[in-house]
């Protein structure tokens, strides 16, 4: 190993241990949720039953406002995410903005992962496809026209293209 | 007199559309090269038909002429003139005038761009398409979404003005039309797509041909849905900017796949590959587009963009069924021309890294796609009702996000056919460490959770790899290094990864606090004091007008708004945000029980906004210097040695390794 392949191989050996470390400290470390950034998240759940395409989060209707109310009311006396959004639901049914994971609305979460799948295998197969043909047999002949090709262009085609020339000199 | 006006000029423009598309069709199939050349006439007719349209119904918006229907219903005294003059755009049936003025610019540029050659079958059948929508858009203004039908107002009659919400921020004046430049830009490219399809010409010559009109009409598209974004953000005062509404969607339906046909194409001028794949992904997008009208218009989706419903639904159903079939039967018959003549030969290259975010781009836009009709459907089928909303698509895009940041700091330090990890490790080292820093400087600041400090370190590792190509290109080539296509790209890249690092800070840290409040009592929001000094109503020959004054941290006096117009009794709250390099604060008020009782304050604060709006602006900056022409390469040039084979060459060009030379500099 080259000298400078070593420090090439120690820089990135470097790089990955803070990497790994950072991103320990900023998983783990984490605090739990304030009160207030829990009621946040429990507001953009829930859509706002009277308004259109607007979150509880987001709206600034009388309805909208109650139910953030009542978030927080839920929240300081220590009622768990699931427990609040499950009480919401059974008063103001279908306004869950979490599509459920059985029923019908589970193949908005199973499609995309499905497709996932089809794309990943699509793309091995493009690849395998694509792979360079050993059974080609470069000839002379071809061999030729290449040369022929690069010729003409040095000649001809190097004043066509003084900007490709000049980014190297 | 106005309605009449602008009837002829909506009639003009038919005819001229279909005796466009007559005429050309002729001439295509006589070999009437003198019919060809007509195509300019009809192009300026359509334009002037359409300015005719606009014109007439400005002049009866400006005027109040309520013996027009859409003035009758959208127009009032009272409209301040801006918005007044925006009504064109407020409604459904002005919306479609927009549409048909901008397209007939479009249709009329590339008649003069290409006027020497409009004999030439491809841009003869590019315009014949373009004439066919035309042709179509003018039809929907004969038909179901008539702007000019007259109606016959009583004495006296003031309009109730266009809808409040759009009359609330000057913003709305400058984001549809955007948007609609980039919309409609992307028929041009489509356009030719479509003759280079029916003519059998599809190698790279219409690629290159529309370029620079891709790069524009996506450039628009990009400002459009930023300015859209901050319409959001400084009207509706819950310190959002983007609430994965329908139509908000329908809008970044095409730009997802705009932008992956701006990466892919580079793949097929360069290589000659992935030709179905692009001219797929063109006819997604412009399809899309009509899709996103068709979701805006019909009423199918309730949203604040949705206009009323309307007949016109299933006319753009049908016109986007239409094109679905036409592109795809197209492909389909040309199938035979559109094998490629290359192969991508190792995974690890320029080309394997455009594929991979041609991936990520296909599986955000069928995420965003499934999300926004999937309620739809289930409801046409099943009857039941289902939400899918924010956290939904959160869950789902971001990881896709992070993923395209990482392609973003890898793909543009590869080379074109296959990089050995040598090469790789080299020119990535530098960038690595650039996003090590960021990791843990953000970490050090007390960032916390995995997908928000990973987003960090994947920005700033990108920022290091766009950095990294700027340099070295302005280094080797001066001021020219800033421009071109690679170069302007870099530049829209730093823009898209300022709003990445806006959008992870400002959705990790947002505080947000309601109050109710009296005159004289305070309340703190993330160490900020917010005292509220009183509460003061005045009227309006318009509307009610509340506006409280705040004090913030005993300096800046804030003052948020609620509207009540007279006219319907609406109640449009205004924000009043204050946005400086580091955070926003943003303050809306609602009256409760006021003036009996207190009003309630929500402050929202968040970091990095600006990021978001100068990121938009940088990528518009980009765009720009990425259609000055940069060093020219014709594509037929051999960019690499020989491969496979590789016999000693005694005296190879050094020319042909333009990617290798930029390892030695």
């Amino acid at each position: 190993m080259s000298p400078r392949r070593r420090q090439l191989a120690l820089s990135w050996a470097a790089v990955a241990v803070v990497v790994v470390a950072a991103l320990a400290v900023g998983t783990f470390a984490a605090d739990d949720p304030t009160p207030a950034e829990r009621v946040r998240s429990l507001s953009s759940q829930f859509a706002c039953p009277k308004c259109v395409g607007q979150s509880v989060q987001e709206s600034d209707a009388g309805i909208a406002v109650e139910i953030r109310a009542e978030i927080v009311r839920r929240v300081q006396v220590g009622q768990g995410d699931g427990e609040i959004l499950g009480f919401l639901e059974s008063k103001y049914p279908g306004n869950l903005l979490t599509p459920s994971a059985s029923g019908t609305a589970s193949l908005v979460w199973a499609l995309p992962v499905a497709g996932a799948v089809l794309a990943l295998a699509g793309l091995a197969y493009a690849f395998v496809r694509w792979r360079p043909r050993d059974d080609v047999e470069v000839d002379a002949a071809d061999r030729d026209l290449v040369d022929d090709a690069l010729r003409s262009r040095r000649t001809g085609g190097a004043t066509s293209d003084p900007g490709n020339r000049g980014a190297r000199s | 007199m106005n309605a009449a006006i602008g009837s002829a000029g909506v009639a003009l423009g038919l005819l001229a559309s279909v005796f466009g598309v007559i005429t050309l069709a002729v001439g295509i199939r006589s070999h009437k090269p003198l019919l060809l050349r007509r195509a300019g006439t009809y192009a300026a007719l359509i334009l002037v038909a359409g300015l005719i349209a606009a014109a007439a119904m400005e002049r009866a918006l400006i005027t109040r002429d309520f013996t027009v229907r859409l003035v009758f219903e959208n127009g009032s005294s009272l409209t301040p003139p801006l918005f007044n003059f925006a009504s064109l755009w407020s409604a459904l049936e002005g919306s479609i005038i927009l549409w048909a003025v901008i397209l007939g610019g479009y249709i009329a540029l590339v008649a003069w761009k290409f006027r020497r050659r409009l004999d030439d079958p491809l841009v003869a059948w590019a315009l014949l398409t373009m004439f066919v929508v035309a042709a179509f858009f003018f039809a929907l203004m004969v038909g179901p979404a008539d702007p000019f039908v007259s109606v016959n107002p009583p004495v006296g009659y003031d309009g109730p003005g266009p809808n409040k919400l759009l009359q609330n921020h000057p913003l709305m004046a400058f984001h549809p039309p955007m948007l609609y430049l980039g919309y409609v830009g992307f028929t041009v490219p489509f356009a030719f797509a479509i003759a280079a399809l029916v003519t059998g010409r599809v190698g790279e010559g219409w690629l290159v041909e529309t370029r620079r009109w891709t790069l524009f009409a996506w450039g628009f598209l990009t400002l459009g849905i930023a300015l859209g974004a901050w319409w959001a953000y400084e009207v509706l005062g819950w310190g959002g900017y983007w609430g994965w509404d329908p139509v908000e969607n329908a809008s970044l339906l095409p730009w997802l796949t705009g932008t992956a046909y701006l990466h892919s194409v580079m793949v097929q001028e360069r290589r000659g590959m992935l030709r179905v794949w692009n001219l797929a992904l063109l006819c997604a997008t412009f399809s899309l587009t009509i899709l996103g009208t068709f979701l805006t218009r019909s009423g199918v989706v309730e949203s604040v963009h949705a206009f009323s419903e309307s007949s016109i639904g299933a006319w753009l159903l049908a016109f986007f069924g239409a094109i679905v079939v036409v592109t795809v039967g197209l492909i389909g018959w040309r199938g035979d021309r559109l094998r490629s003549p290359g192969s991508i030969d190792s995974p690890v290259s320029r080309e394997g890294a455009f594929l991979a975010n041609n991936i990520l781009f296909g599986a955000f836009a069928f995420v965003v796609l499934l999300g926004t009709v999937f309620p739809l459907v289930v409801e046409a089928l099943n009857d039941d009702q289902i939400s899918v909303g924010s956290p939904f698509f959160e869950r789902m895009t971001v990881p896709l996000g992070l993923a395209l940041l990482t392609m973003m700091a890898i793909a543009p330090v590869l080379p074109w056919r296959k990089a050995s990890m040598e090469t790789l490790g080299q020119r990535l080292q530098w960038p690595a460490w650039f996003g090590a820093a960021a990791l843990v400087g953000s970490v050090a600041i007390g960032e916390r959770g995995l997908g928000t400090v990973a987003g960090y370190g994947l920005a700033g590792f990108a920022a290091g790899a766009a950095i990294r190509q700027v340099a070295l290109a302005t280094r080797r080539q001066g001021w020219r290094g800033l421009v071109g296509r690679t170069n302007g790209g870099m530049i829209v890249h730093l823009g898209v990864i300022l709003i990445a690092v806006g959008i992870i800070a400002s959705h990790a840290n947002v505080v947000s606090r309601e109050q109710r409040l009296e005159p004289g009592e305070s309340f703190t929001v993330a160490g900020h004091e917010l005292a509220l000094v009183s509460v003061e109503r005045t009227d309006t020959a318009r509307t009610i007008r509340t506006t409280a004054a705040v004090r913030v941290d005993g300096g800046q006096i804030y003052e948020p708004q609620v509207n009540t117009y007279r006219v319907d009794g609406m109640t449009i709250p205004t924000p009043s945000v204050r946005t400086t390099w580091s955070h926003d604060i943003a303050l809306t008020v609602s009256l409760g029980d006021w003036p009996d009782g207190p009003v309630q304050i929500r402050a929202v604060v968040q970091p990095l906004m600006s990021w978001l709006w100068t990121g938009a602006l940088l990528m518009g900056l980009g765009t720009v210097l990425a259609a000055f022409p940069g060093r020219r390469r014709r594509p037929t040039d051999p960019v690499s040695g020989a491969i496979g084979v590789a016999e000693p060459e005694p005296e190879r060009d050094p020319d042909a390794e333009p990617e290798r030379a930029e390892v030695r500099t």
